[in-house]
């Protein structure tokens, strides 16, 4: 016999359809969802059953106990670089940054501990030869993912929120060495205790032993975020790893400007002066002082000097050995070039060209080895 | 129509929730969590035991005890375990009958019967993940100093 107003029948057979939603106010409530890392540590699940039934025709109802479990800490996280490839550096630059990611997946605020490692990562990167120097770690305190120097100051990360993300930056010197090629640098995240906003927080560990459950205890459910051996799973730590890669080197280039008068039309070759009429050399000798590293196209330009004229299809160009310099008869193995650019010297290939407009001698070196000088020279005539 | 008798059951009913400890079917509520354990033959045990770390993702077992502390036969009796909000229904436990489970606390029947209607107003067959209660009737009165109990597997969301 049912009681009247409570509807207890079922539909035996029939689909029954229902809307689930805010509107009916008994449904599954999914307002409050959690996110991916789950129903927040320290919540409190409690159970109760209820029960009716009918003793000699009299309903009656009954209720259970409410038993209840604490849900604990599940510790993860997730530490990745933030930007496509290496950070590209020149020799002695200061500040430079490598950026990474951090997200708690932990059902639970954490604060993180960030510290640095340059150990070499094996097979990771291939010709890491040297470390970086004054190493800073900061949080980047104003979402914009860049690196603002005395506004990113923070060098923990405070009071991240479950399923939440921060940004971190490895600010470092890249050590004056031409020697230098990559730097690999790895930023290891612990996960910390959470709770204090004014205080960094202890790192966690495993709660061990018989549980009393009323207490919130550790879990570490973390992988191996490097499998490459510094890492291990379980250990409530995560790390990524970047490049500093040195891409641009600057060189010592110098260019020195020397002249000989060649002949004059009174002395001919013999001990010959710059008067009118006289054929003048000028010698431009480029040098790459920086042993190592070569210089990619250095170019020479020279305008003829005022009251002079240029002697056509005069350009020579060729390398010099060390202490050579220019001789009377031009440069040893040096090729002659044509004023239209035409011509390439082979190998090396050094080209250059006279424009008559702008009475630039022009000359284009490829490559200049560390070390090493090429030397190109024209002639012009004293008007 | 309501007659006296209906009268004096909604009476009754009413003191019975008022004074649920003192009547004869007594309900006990329990969460058990499995624990693995190796045993001598090589075999894998399943012990259920109380919960100490449990964490998002990890199984939970609800088990519903009820016993006739009474004289009297107790008859259609319905066990009602709605399901806490942080926990996701799977299926019954092993060894338990199947419950009659619900998605709007009010219409019960088998998972494959149930139908979800969303906001937009399509609806689709229903989930696991949408049971809100479960549900088991005696078939027979459960007569004096009796008892049984019935168990459902959930996953803390």
């Amino acid at each position: 016999m049912h009681a009247k107003g409570v509807i207890r029948t079922l539909m035996a057979g029939t689909a029954a359809v229902v809307a689930i939603g805010i509107a009916t106010g008994t449904a599954s409530a999914q307002a409050q969802a959690p996110g991916p890392a789950g129903t927040a540590a320290g919540t409190t699940v409690t159970n109760t059953a209820q029960a009716s039934y009918s003793v000699n025709g009299v309903q009656q109802s009954a209720t259970s106990n409410a038993v209840n479990f604490v849900v604990d800490r599940k510790v993860n996280l997730t530490v990745t670089a933030n930007q496509p490839a290496n950070t590209p550096v020149s020799i002695g630059q200061t500040a430079a940054v490598t950026t990474f990611k951090v997200t708690n997946n932990t059902n639970g605020t954490q604060d993180f501990l960030l510290s640095p490692t340059q150990l070499p990562i094996q097979n990771l990167f291939a010709g890491d030869n040297f470390d970086v120097e004054n190493i800073k770690i900061f949080v980047d305190s104003n979402g914009n993912g860049t690196y603002d120097a005395g506004v990113d100051t923070a060098t923990y990360i405070n009071e991240l929120g479950a399923d939440q993300s921060a940004i971190v930056f490895i600010v470092a010197d890249i050590p004056n060495n031409q020697a230098n090629v990559l730097a690999g640098v790895t930023l290891i995240v612990q996960v910390a205790a959470g709770g204090d906003a004014a205080a960094q927080g202890l790192p966690l560990a495993v709660s061990v032993g018989a549980n009393n459950d009323t207490v919130v205890d550790v879990v570490f459910a973390d992988n191996d975020s490097d499998g490459l051996g510094l890492d291990v799973a379980l250990n409530g730590q995560g790390r990524a790893s970047l490049g500093y890669e040195i891409t641009t080197r600057n060189v010592a280039l110098t260019v020195a400007k020397s002249q000989l008068v060649l002949t004059d039309p009174i002395n001919l070759a013999i001990a010959p002066k710059a008067i009118p009429g006289a054929v003048v050399q000028y010698c431009l000798i480029v040098n790459n002082g920086t042993v190592g590293t070569p210089a990619s196209n250095v170019t020479l330009s020279d305008v003829i000097p005022a009251n002079t004229t240029y002697v056509a299809n005069s350009i020579s160009i060729g390398a010099l050995a060390l202490g050579q310099t220019c001789l009377l008869t031009g440069i040893v193995g040096g090729v002659p070039l044509a004023d239209d650019g035409t011509i390439t010297v082979p190998v090396l290939n050094f080209t250059g060209s006279y424009n008559a407009n702008t009475k630039t001698v022009n000359a284009t070196i490829p490559t200049l080895l560390g070390g090493t000088s090429v030397a190109a020279t024209f002639r012009v005539t004293i008007n | 129509m309501i007659t006296r008798p209906m009268i004096a059951a909604v009476l009754v009913a009413t003191a019975a929730v008022a004074s649920a400890a003192a009547g004869p079917l007594q309900v006990t509520s329990s969460i058990l969590v499995e624990a693995r354990a190796a045993a001598a033959d090589g075999t894998t045990r399943i012990a259920l035991v109380k919960p100490s770390k449990v964490t998002p993702g990890d199984k939970v077992i609800f088990v519903v005890s009820y016993r006739n502390t009474g004289t009297q036969p107790l008859g259609n009796v319905v066990l009602d375990n709605p399901l806490p909000r942080q926990v996701a229904y799977r299926s019954a436990n092993p060894g338990s009958p199947a419950p009659d489970v619900s998605v709007d606390g009010k219409t019960f029947g088998s998972l494959e019967t149930l139908r979800v209607r969303s906001l937009d107003g399509s609806t689709r067959a229903a989930s696991p993940n949408d049971v809100t209660s479960v549900r088991w009737r005696l078939a027979s009165p459960l007569a004096a100093g009796s008892q049984g109990q019935f168990a459902f597997q959930a996953v803390l969301k």
